[in-house]
């Protein structure tokens, strides 16, 4: 697997690579990449076919140095806008999953003309009513000394599938594997632990700054994020598109790969970045919006 | 010299549930439903919680310790500091361990420096501080996040040290716990402070952070036997590296312990009481069974290359100490010492010989345990245990610490059994 360590301010971040073309920022979750296992998983590989797929690791996931500065999810954003900067990714393409669609819906809100397409896997984030997002942590931690059926029940449709297990062992599997699962946890718990749980109040508003397309992509069945979280990114975002799988969990990326696969390369397919062309048009239509206030 | 200080430490738990909770609930932390709450038996709990910890001065022990939970049939004490406050009135000689406020879990340091400013007042200056970081279920209880936590925890416990060793207003520039004006009132009646203790479970970065302030180092492990000493040897090699000297008061252990007549009679008295604490008070915390919220990947609280360590070294499903299912298991884990004084004495002795720590801090109530058991234990183990472990203790540690200062030269750790 390519893999390159970038230094951001001393600290080093790991960079996965996979296939040609069109760059594809692809920021993971927990049942993914850099989370549970060190290898590309099939639905990457099917996307590597279309694009230069970039995947970061979160700090202190995977070879990514942990960092004592990221205490809220505000601090994760700037990372990344430092981590396109280090990638040189001016105009990009980004999906994530998960913790990784939060802060890529972040980064959406944030430098909304960097992003020329924005997807969204199970994304946590948002605040929706009465529809908590379901607590990783307290899943994370053993039943009766080992099992950890309800990690994988929020993680997938079907907690006992032979991936689900594989992803995520109970105790006494694979030692790899379970040290993947704590550094992820560390990690999640910076942005994720402290209230407010996983989401961020003024993002739905913010969202409205993202005017280029947006797929928002989710199981049908999460037990992680609700689909009601699904439908409110919908709605905030501008042009967003929702679709929904059927029968499918938290992590359609790993139950369903090849469909999940198919409408991110339909989706992204789609875009032809013309970025000087889009950010003219853009800069006439909305008169005083300067191109480039982002004074890089 | 002096002898081996003995506490008395008393957690508080629920003791009115019911049978069935084993197999109904699969903690007795965090989530443990308080529907169970019942509000007429506990009316006095308190009260007869407080009288036994009072008892415990009047039978001649050295100081009475408490300690902070949260959500939990473990330890009914959110704030100890309230019960430390009660104490200061029913209470003239023994010292009051507080083991200790969880700082994560307070807003301002400020408050912790001011309530333990005012209990070291209260009390004529028998506060022993503790500080402690607040385990699994406590992260939950509050929604602390581990990794930030040990950082905001060392920079509380420096800021409330100025507060009581500085005079004020000072300001504060930490980035946690940033404050203009810091400027107690009132100020600890002891100087240059109340003695602090910090609890650990062994690891090296906790020691280190203690050995290099001065501070003692209180054991937090329930279970006793060969690495209670390697805990000592460890901690007075860090002692010696930061220029320290290890003595055996630099250290505190949690014992726990039934007396009575003989031994049989000290299994059946107890019995229910143990079990209960066992199987009920440790369950989500030192059990196999149901969800264990103490450690793991949920509140992450050590190091990755810790839970690298840990990983590597523990044994996957392995019982605990809340397992045991009869004595015999129970006794394995050197943990809760049951028996005759004379059991009691020789056991307890040979943890002393061996670990050379001389802090003793032990639980005598246990869960359910009736109190009038509780207080015959304390008292067969205050007249037939401890005049024994007192006089072989001082000789020991004469002995081996020989730098130690006589008996009586700090009139605050003087103690009555030892001068009558």
């Amino acid at each position: 697997m390519a893999q390159r360590t970038l230094n951001i301010r001393g600290r080093k971040v790991a960079v996965a690579e996979l296939g040609k073309g069109t760059p594809l920022l692809y920021l993971h979750g927990f049942a993914d990449i850099h989370g549970a296992t060190a290898d590309w998983l099939p639905f990457h590989r099917a996307l590597a076919e279309r694009f230069r797929v970039i995947a970061p690791a979160h700090p202190a996931c995977a070879g990514s140095d942990e960092d004592e500065d990221i205490e809220t999810i505000d601090d994760l954003a700037f990372h990344y806008l430092e981590v396109m900067d280090a990638l040189k990714l001016d105009h990009v393409a980004v999906a994530g999953a998960c913790v990784g669609g939060w802060v890529a819906a972040e980064l959406a809100a944030r430098d909304p003309e960097r992003i020329t397409r924005l997807a969204l896997i199970g994304a946590s984030g948002l605040y929706v009513q009465d529809r908590p997002i379901g607590d990783l942590f307290w899943e994370a931690q053993p039943s009766n000394g080992t099992e950890f059926h309800g990690f994988r029940a929020l993680m997938f449709g079907d907690a006992e599938s032979a991936t689900a297990r594989a992803l995520f062992p109970d105790r006494g599997g694979d030692i790899a594997r379970e040290l993947m699962r704590y550094k992820s946890m560390r990690f999640a718990s910076r942005i994720g632990f402290a209230p407010p749980y996983f989401y961020n109040r003024k993002l739905r508003g913010r969202l409205a700054r993202f005017r280029n397309p947006a797929l928002v992509l989710w199981g049908a069945n999460d037990a992680l994020v609700p689909l009601d979280h699904a439908r409110a990114y919908a709605d905030a975002l501008p042009k967003a598109k929702l679709k929904t799988i059927a029968g499918i969990g938290h992590s359609p990326h790993v139950e369903a790969a090849d469909q999940t696969a198919k409408l991110l390369t339909g989706f992204f397919g789609g875009a032809k970045p013309k970025p000087r062309a889009r950010r003219k048009a853009r800069a006439r239509t909305r008169g005083s919006a300067s191109p480039s206030r982002r004074g890089r | 010299m002096r002898p081996v200080q003995l506490f008395c430490w008393h957690f508080m738990a629920y003791p009115y549930l019911p049978d069935d909770f084993d197999e109904k609930y699969d903690t007795g932390w965090v989530t443990v439903p308080n529907s169970l709450w019942d509000r007429e038996k506990t009316d006095g709990l308190y009260q007869e919680y407080i009288d036994q910890l009072a008892y415990g001065e009047e039978l001649g022990f050295d100081g009475l310790v408490l300690n902070e939970h949260h959500q939990n049939i473990y330890g009914l004490m959110p704030s100890p500091n309230i019960i430390a406050a009660a104490l200061t009135q029913r209470t003239s000689r023994a010292k009051i361990v507080v083991l200790g406020n969880l700082l994560p879990l307070h807003l301002n340091p400020l408050r912790v420096a001011e309530e333990y400013a005012m209990i070291d007042s209260m009390s004529g200056g028998r506060l022993i501080a503790g500080f402690a970081m607040g385990g699994g279920p406590e992260a939950f209880n509050y929604d602390i996040p581990q990794p930030q936590a040990r950082a905001r925890y060392w920079e509380a416990i420096d800021l409330i040290k100025r507060t009581w060793t500085e005079d004020g207003p000072f300001r504060h520039d930490g980035p946690h716990y940033p404050l203009r004006y810091v400027n107690i009132w009132p100020k600890p009646r002891q100087t240059p402070h109340p003695p602090i203790w910090i609890p650990g479970a062994l690891s090296i970065e906790t020691m280190d952070e203690v050995a290099s302030r001065g501070y003692d180092y209180f054991l937090s492990s329930r279970s006793h036997g060969s690495a209670t000493q390697r805990a000592a040897l460890r901690f007075a090699d860090i002692i010696k590296k930061y220029g320290g000297t290890f003595h055996p008061f630099r250290m505190g252990i949690l014992l726990s312990v039934y007396v009575s007549e003989t031994d049989e009679q000290a299994y059946e008295e107890s019995r229910e009481g143990v079990f209960y604490f066992l199987k009920n008070c440790l369950k989500g915390h030192l059990r196999k069974e149901g969800r264990t919220l103490t450690f793991g990947a949920g509140v992450p609280s050590t190091s990755v290359a810790s839970w690298e360590q840990y990983l590597k070294n523990s044994e996957p499903g392995a019982a605990m100490l809340g397992d045991a299912k009869d004595w015999k298991e129970l006794d394995e884990w050197g943990s809760i010492t049951v028996g005759s004084p004379k059991t009691v004495r020789d056991k307890l002795w040979s943890l002393i010989e061996q670990a050379q720590v001389g802090n003793l801090m032990i639980q005598f109530h246990f869960g359910n345990m009736k109190p009038e058991l509780a207080r015959k234990s304390m008292r067969l183990f205050a007249e037939e245990v401890a005049p024994a472990l007192r006089r072989d203790s001082a000789a020991l540690f004469g002995r081996n610490f020989p730098q130690l200062e006589p008996a009586g030269s700090t009139p605050l750790l003087s103690n009555r059994s030892a001068a009558e």
